[in-house]
């Protein structure tokens, strides 16, 4: 039975790609690059995108700090007590943390002071206080530390322990009691968690004290106004709601964003050019072949179907090899450069691992941007030269 | 069977300027016959086979093959005739120079998705009969000019066409190599093909095989 498909076409389509070899190497390594950019920074955005929800939909809905002379003091733990008879509210958790600068490496780590026995703000915490004793560990002076600062903190050869400096100069000697993941790596990473008792040592925090406090409020309709309760009983707090801090990350985002857009048009921009340099007309030799196919039996439709193949193979060819090089590229090495636009802006994090987002509509996406364009961009002027008369073109 | 009817051709050069490549002629070319247009270079031999062949259009008058108008056919039509009914051997011989010999010579055969067996007995049949079967492989660009006007012939003949038409045939070539193509000729009319050649070469206007010579100049048959 004859093939439907015509082979010998899709032989010559090869041949042809294979006779113009350099050029067809150089464009199949220049869209590759540009399907490759285009494709990780649409993977990065996901990426980030996806680890920056995952952070706020982890945030306190209201937080609470004391602020004096304009700046953040310690708050005292029984403001939560009141603030727990406010109608809405179903917890108020006093939070002891703080920020500890780890000078070898240059990084700040966030050091959270747990309490075995309370409600626990986070259901991440409700699961690591399932797995480690906090009271036990407050024993025993330990801690359990996040990926990263387990990574940090070994490349300075603090394995198994680590000083802290007080604000008076002294020490205080935490062991490493273990390493914990959290739900979300932006969070997670720069973590470390020890008693509460131990945290007001190493920051020089009184008993009755917190570093501020945050209110779990079940109607999320309530937020807004239960934040305004707590606002008018205590004027000296500042009384931050998950909306805006939401808005605030937004921000930041957007700002990144736009930073990646900006790289995005760049590479659309070269795109174009090549398309618009590849659509503005064939040389003359190309013009001759078709003239001489035309010459000799073939019609204008087997010269674009000749045509579609060839730009259809080279197209879809720099396509997957674009898509395959930006998953290796953000994912295996972890998107280096690109990635400093956007976790770039912490040079207080720890290290920081891009989440694996895969959504099928990317691939789509740069698909349409690229291949249909690229076979347009090759089979227009093929068209032009094809419908002239052929004793013009080959005379 | 080729009848051109008061057929003028003209080209425009720009806005302005237009050249009339044939004024007002009339040919009629029987079955079978070989026919020799003799006329210097300009004189419209050119425009006549392209005419022939429906690589152009007549600007008046008509052109008409086996009955039909060839003049008039839209242009997948003009291929799908092409195709069938002729073999061009071209003056320069409009092969695809990164081709190999083999492939230039299948090329008219590749839209129409032919069975493996049947192109490949096509191909040996023609590479046999031209003598150019050892060089299949061969890349044309490396092919002496005789090479070259062989594997142009086996291309123009592998669809075993009614007609075939030379332009200049023996241009590019020494005085061995075109009593040779003369040899092939001879073997083409043999076999029943109609055979329109454009040439001002003194040696084909007294050869046997040749039914007519019919002289252009200045666009007129004279």
């Amino acid at each position: 039975m004859k093939n439907n498909l015509n082979l010998y076409l899709i032989e010559f389509a090869i041949n042809a790609l294979l006779r113009a070899k350099s050029k067809n190497i150089f464009i199949l390594v220049v869209f590759t690059l540009l399907t490759a950019l285009l494709t990780a920074v649409f993977l990065i955005t996901g990426s980030i995108k996806h680890e920056l929800q995952s952070t706020v939909d982890a945030l306190p809905q209201i937080t609470v700090q004391k602020i004096k002379a304009g700046r953040h003091y310690d708050i005292d733990t029984s403001v939560a007590d009141e603030i727990l008879t406010i109608a809405g509210v179903s917890e108020a958790v006093p939070r002891v943390w703080g920020y500890y600068y780890f000078e070898n490496a240059g990084v700040n780590f966030s050091v959270v002071g747990i309490e075995q026995y309370e409600a626990q703000y986070k259901d991440s915490f409700a699961k690591l206080v399932e797995k480690f004793d906090f009271e036990e560990l407050s024993s025993q002076s330990s801690m359990v530390v996040g990926r990263g600062v387990k990574e940090v903190m070994s490349s300075s050869y603090y394995k198994e322990y680590f000083n802290f400096i007080k604000p008076d100069g002294s020490l205080k000697k935490v062991t490493v009691a273990g390493v914990f993941d959290g739900d979300t790596e932006l969070e997670s990473n720069d973590m470390i968690l020890m008693s509460k008792e131990d945290v007001r040592e190493i920051f020089d925090m009184q008993e009755g004290k917190a570093t501020d406090i945050v209110v779990k409020v079940p109607n999320p309709e309530e937020v807004t106004t239960v934040a305004s309760k707590i606002k008018l009983m205590y004027p000296d707090t500042r009384v931050i709601s998950s909306t805006d801090l939401k808005i605030s990350y937004q921000n930041i985002f957007d700002y990144k964003s736009g930073v990646f857009l900006a790289l995005f048009v760049v590479a659309l921009f070269t795109f174009f050019m090549i398309i618009y340099d590849k659509a503005s007309g064939l040389s003359s030799e190309e013009k001759r072949e078709i003239g001489i196919l035309k010459a000799i039996g073939w019609r204008v439709d087997d010269i674009l179907k000749e045509k579609f193949y060839e730009s259809f193979i080279l197209s879809f060819l720099a396509y997957l090899f674009g898509i395959l090089s930006a998953f290796g590229f953000v994912y295996l090495l972890q998107a280096p450069l690109l990635r400093e636009i956007f976790v770039g802006y912490s040079q207080l994090k720890t290290s920081f691992e891009l989440p694996f987002v895969f959504e099928i509509q990317t691939l789509f996406l740069v698909f349409f941007l690229s291949v249909p364009i690229y076979i347009a961009a090759t089979i227009i002027p093929s068209w032009r030269a094809a419908t002239l008369e052929v004793d013009e073109v080959i005379r | 069977m080729i009848t051109l009817k008061n057929t003028t051709k003209t080209y425009e050069i720009n806005k302005n300027n237009s050249v009339t490549a044939l004024d007002n002629i009339t040919i009629n070319i029987k079955e079978g016959e070989l026919v020799v247009l003799k006329g210097v270079s300009g004189s419209g031999k050119s425009t006549i086979l392209s005419l022939i062949a429906a690589l152009t259009k007549p600007t008046i008058g008509e052109v008409i093959v086996n009955e039909k108008r060839v003049s008039k056919l839209p242009d997948n039509f003009a291929s799908d005739y092409r195709q069938q009914d002729i073999g061009f051997i071209f003056q320069k011989y409009n092969l695809i120079p990164t081709l190999s010999v083999q492939d230039n010579i299948l090329l008219p055969l590749v839209p129409t998705n032919p069975d493996e067996v049947e192109a490949k007995a096509k191909l040996d049949r023609v590479m046999e009969q031209f003598n150019i079967a050892h060089k299949k492989d061969t890349m044309v660009r490396s092919l002496s000019g005789g090479e070259q006007q062989r594997v142009a012939i086996a291309r123009a003949h592998i669809n075993d066409p009614k007609i075939i038409i030379a332009d200049e045939p023996t241009a590019n070539l020494d005085e061995k190599l075109s009593l040779d193509f003369i040899e092939i000729l001879r073997g083409l009319k043999d076999s029943g093909k109609t055979i329109v050649v454009a040439t001002h070469d003194p040696l084909f206007f007294n050869l046997d095989i040749v039914d007519r010579v019919i002289e252009v100049q200045g666009g007129k048959i004279l």
